[in-house]
Formats: structure tokens, sequence, C-alpha cells
């Protein structure tokens, strides 16, 4: 059964269509890289099936649910959790309060608390930096820190499908490392499924997994991270050679 | 467990903001004048719509310049609340007959202002909530003129635009004190509650907010409410404090200087709504004082009259120019010195 699928899904804004017409499906506990060029329309897919962007047309299923133009908390709490581009954490917040919003907002039992409190020692295990400079406001962190503060704060929700745009941007290769390898104890440790966008195919390629490419909001190609990046059909789409 | 280290890490902050409240009505209470008596009254009600201001404002980062609206409404509840029976059938004649014979304490009048201005707040901010931006901030001045200009029409329950005289004048510093204390802690306990935390994190970054599961409207209608219910019972006070309701004493005047304290305090935090208010308000008191005259030996120097607004301008802009943010930004009074962070350890990009 499949965790995530779409059908046909599109995405505009106003007269420029970012995505046009994409269908697949995800399987829980996949890992799933979309690759492309500037303007492919990778992010306004992530942000659609987050619900962010609204589609303009096609379908989204959830964990058996229809999510389409659905509102992006009510996702969240479905069990989807986006971390948006470019790192926003709560600036003037600290570390362990940005860490805490929302994990009391879908929660009606009285037991909320001990269960976000044992979330956060789950977060704390996993970036033990993080739980070092728990009061500190988050917008005085390193990029590096930051971004193992946003994908710890998509796990606080318990979330089954994790979708990380750019996770590599404005980060120097061996900061990129760790938070790559993080992820991908994570992904071990809670059956998580993981949805990463990325401009450039060689990270999907060292971590391998399944890759897609987008380009022009159309999927080109779609199929095993490590053989296709060799492939030369997957430079020839990349670049779009062979279409003049 | 992480929550009760929050809370001891900041619970010193409305205890020390207290202090400073008991410091200044002790002033009050060793000078015994009854001008600076009644100063120090106007100091807390101004705590008071501060610290309710920014319950709203400071959290959910949507500038509000409708509030005062709520201090109106809790204002008029006194009048029709407090006032005796036979006064009231000659100002206000049009009040149903319960309300009429009601005559209740002005500790309760304060509550049952808060709690209509709350209903109202519910009401207004159902619509007002999906706003953003300056949209939101133009529809609460549009909500502020409405309630003017009802207030100033419906002549039969709120005697139109002349003065509702009769309300019983509260004249010790204590109840005032009390009121700004519990509405300092109310403003604590809600911006460390999860909805606050969630309004301050949805006013840093919206989206991701949103993508955490927050429901932002439903968030800051909470805050809404709650600031509208501070508002309403601190206007209830303010009626108490004067013994009269006119809708011009909840208007454009207290508005603004409403804001500019909670500016120049510092917008997102609590310990500059209360300091933006002991610090202007003394810097107001200090220079009628010099208008007025000092005696320094055998001569009085006396500044020129309108010295005072001119002054107190010239501060506002001298603040704002060497700290955008006001006088506390967005950190809190926590009895330690702040540790300066550095912004990332070396090697850690």
């Amino acid at each position: 059964m499949s965790l995530v699928s779409l059908s046909n899904v599109s995405v505009r804004y106003g007269r420029l269509t970012a995505v046009r017409g994409v269908t697949f499906t995800l399987a829980e506990g996949e890992i799933l890289f979309i690759t492309g060029p500037n303007g492919a329309g990778k992010s306004s897919l992530l942000r659609a099936i987050a619900g962010v962007t609204p589609p303009a047309g096609g379908r989204i299923d959830f964990a058996d649910h229809d999510i389409t133009g659905r509102a992006p908390e009510d996702i969240a709490r479905l069990g989807l959790s986006m971390v948006p581009e470019g790192r926003d954490v709560f600036g003037s917040l600290t570390i362990e309060e940005n860490l805490m919003v929302g994990t009391g907002m879908h929660a009606r039992e009285r037991s909320w608390k001990a269960r976000a409190a044992n979330e956060l020692e789950a977060v704390y295990a996993t970036f033990p930096i993080l739980k070092e400079r728990r009061h500190t406001q988050a917008g005085l962190l390193s990029g590096g820190q930051q971004q193992m503060l946003v994908i710890g704060r998509a796990l606080m929700t318990n979330p089954r499908l994790v979708a990380i745009d750019e996770p590599s941007l404005g980060l120097a290769p061996n900061i990129t490392d760790q938070v790559y390898e993080r992820l991908i104890t994570l992904r071990a440790e809670r059956r998580l499924t993981l949805l990463i966008v990325e401009q450039s195919s060689t990270r999907a390629m060292m971590v391998g997994g399944r890759m897609m490419l987008m380009r022009g909001g159309e999927i080109l190609l779609d199929g095993d991270a490590r053989a296709l990046g060799q492939s030369e059909a997957m430079q020839a789409a990349y670049f779009g050679y062979g279409e003049h | 467990m992480a929550r009760p280290s929050m809370l001891r890490r900041t619970i010193a902050t409305p205890l020390i903001l207290s202090a400073l409240l008991v410091a200044f009505a002790l002033v009050a209470w060793l000078a015994g004048s009854r001008p600076f008596n009644q100063t120090v009254i106007d100091i807390f009600l101004q705590v008071i719509f501060v610290v309710g201001l920014y319950t709203f404002v400071g959290n959910s980062g949507v500038i509000s310049f409708g509030h005062i609206a709520f201090a109106c409404l809790g204002g008029y509840v006194a009048a029709w609340t407090t006032i005796k029976p036979m006064m009231k059938g000659v100002s206000m004649p049009g009040l149903p007959d319960w309300l009429m014979q009601l005559e209740i304490p002005f500790w309760a009048a304060a509550v049952a202002g808060g709690g209509f201005a709350a209903f109202w707040a519910l009401v207004f901010g159902a619509v007002l909530m999906r706003l953003s931006g300056i949209a939101a901030s133009i529809a609460t001045f549009a909500m502020l003129a409405m309630v003017n200009s009802i207030y100033s029409n419906w002549t039969s329950v709120t005697a139109a635009t002349s003065s509702v005289v009769g309300i019983p004048i509260v004249r010790t510093v204590w109840p005032y004190l009390i009121a700004a204390i519990i509405v300092v802690f109310i403003a604590w306990a809600f911006a460390i509650s999860r909805y606050g935390l969630a309004l301050r994190a949805a006013r840093d970054e919206p989206t991701a907010a949103a993508a955490s599961g927050v429901d932002i409207p439903r968030v800051r209608l909470i805050a809404f409410v709650i600031s509208g219910a501070i508002m309403g019972a601190g206007g209830a006070l303010y009626a108490h404090s004067i013994g009269l309701v006119t809708p011009d004493t909840f208007y454009l005047g207290l508005t603004f200087t409403t804001l500019s304290m909670l500016v120049v305090g510092g917008i997102g935090s609590l310990s500059g709504a209360v300091l933006g208010v002991l610090i202007l308000s003394s810097l107001i008191q200090g220079l009628r004082w010099l208008e007025a005259g000092v005696q320094v030996g055998a001569s009085t120097i006396a500044l020129p009259g309108g010295v005072q607004e001119i002054a107190l301008g010239a501060v506002m802009i001298l603040i704002l120019m060497f700290r955008p943010a006001g006088i506390m930004g967005n950190s809190e009074l926590t009895g330690r010195i702040a540790r300066t962070e550095k912004p990332g350890e070396p090697g850690e990009n």
C-alpha cells in the first residue's frame, strides 16, 4: 500500500504553470529524491503535497486520506511534516521552544506534555548539539545547527513522512554530510519515509534510494538513484540536450 | 523533563515586573500627596492597557489600532453596573430594567467589563483574525471607529457624547496595583502556554508554523480574546479612577499613547511593555514638574510650556534610533546578566 499517491497534480501561480500533471506513488519507508534544475517545479510540488500551496488540479492522497487542498496544519496532523526551504527557524524563540511549537496543538489528551517531553528527548538524542544549546535563541545558531533544528522540529509530531526542501542549501559539504547521516539513521530507527528535494543528483547517488528528475514542471525520469545518476539519459534530461 | 526547566527560567520575569510595580505603589503611598497618588494610578492603568495590547500584538506581530475599543466597552460596563439607579435613569434611560437596578462593586464591574469585551473580541476576532499584516491593522482601526461611533450616538444607553458621571471613584492605589500585577501574570502565562508559543512561532515564520500544525487564525483569536478581556477590565478600572466616561476618553489619544509606549518598550517583550510605561510616564511626569517650575535657591526655574510634548517626542525618536526594536527588543528581564551567545561554534559553519 502506498503512503503517498499523486495523480495528475498541477500547480499554478497566476498564469504561470509550475507543475504539470505529475503522477507518482511513494511506499512507506521509501526514500525519494526529487532533483532537477532551477525552476523545475520541485519546491512547488513539495509545497503542494504539504498543503502550503494548494494544487490547481489533480488529487493527492496521504495515508488513505484525500488531502487535496486541505490546510497545511491539518496535513501536518495526519503525519506529514514538511521542512521548508531556507531553514526558517522561529528566530526569536529558543531551540527548545522551537521544538515545542505544535506539539500541544493537536493533543487534546492531558498527557500531551509528557509525550512532548519524550519526543524532545528523542530529538535531543539524535542531535546532541540542540540539547547543549537548548536555551539559545534559534536566530543565533549556525546554518548547520538551524538545519538540524528544523529537521528536529519536523520530527516532534512523530510523522510518517518527512518532506525536506534542499537540506544542503548554503551548507558546507561536511555539514551536509552530518545532516544526511542523521537523516539516514532516523529513517532506519523510525521507519520514516523521506521525500527530499535537491538541485543536484550527487547527494542522491551517495545516499541511494529512488530518484526522480523534474524539468519544466514534469517528471522526466524515475528510477534507482545510483543507476539513474550514472546514465547519459540523466545528463541529457537535466540539461535538456537533444530537444533542439 | 523539559517543561519545568523552562518555567523556572522565566517565572523571574513577572516577579521582577511585579516588584517594580510594588515599588511605584510604595513610593506613592509614602509620598502621600494626592496628585502623585493619581499619577501612579494612571501609570498602573496604562500598564494594564499596554500589557493587554502586548498580549495580542507582541505575540502575533499584528499591529492593532483597535484595542482601545475594548477599553471603551469595559468602561461603559462600569458605568452601567455601578452608577446609582436613580442617576442612571436620568443619563441613560434606555437601559433594560435589570441593568438599571444593578449596582455592583467596582471589582465586579472590572470582571464584567473584561467578560463583555472578551465576548465582542470573539465576535470581531472571528472575522479579523483571517486577515494578515496591514489589512488586519486597518480592520482593527475600523473596529475602533465603529465602536466609537456607536457609543457616540446611542443616546439612550450611552448618553452619546456627553459625559456619564456618577461612577464611584476608587482613590487608593492598591486595587490598581493588584489588577496590574494580575494582568502581568496573565500575559506571562499566555506567552509561555502552548498557544502563546504557537502564536510567537507564527509571528516569526507563518509558513513553517502552519507546517508544524499551528492553526494560525485560531491561536490569534485566542490571544485577541484574552487581550480584549484585559483591555475591557482596564477600561472599567479607568472609569473608576476618574468617575466618568465619554466615548472620546477611549479613542485616538489613548490608542496612540498605548501603542507608542509598547513600541518604545519593545513590541515583542512583556518586560518592554511594562518598562515602556514606567519610563515614558516617569519622563512625562518629570517634564510636567519642570514646566511647573523648580525652586533652585531663591529663584524658580521653569521650562516654557509645551516643552513636555517636544521633549517626549525627541526622546522617543532617540530611543527608536538607537534601539529600533524598543528598549527591550525581544528579550525579557530574567534577573540574570545575559550571556553573549556566539553565533556558532567554530567549524560548525
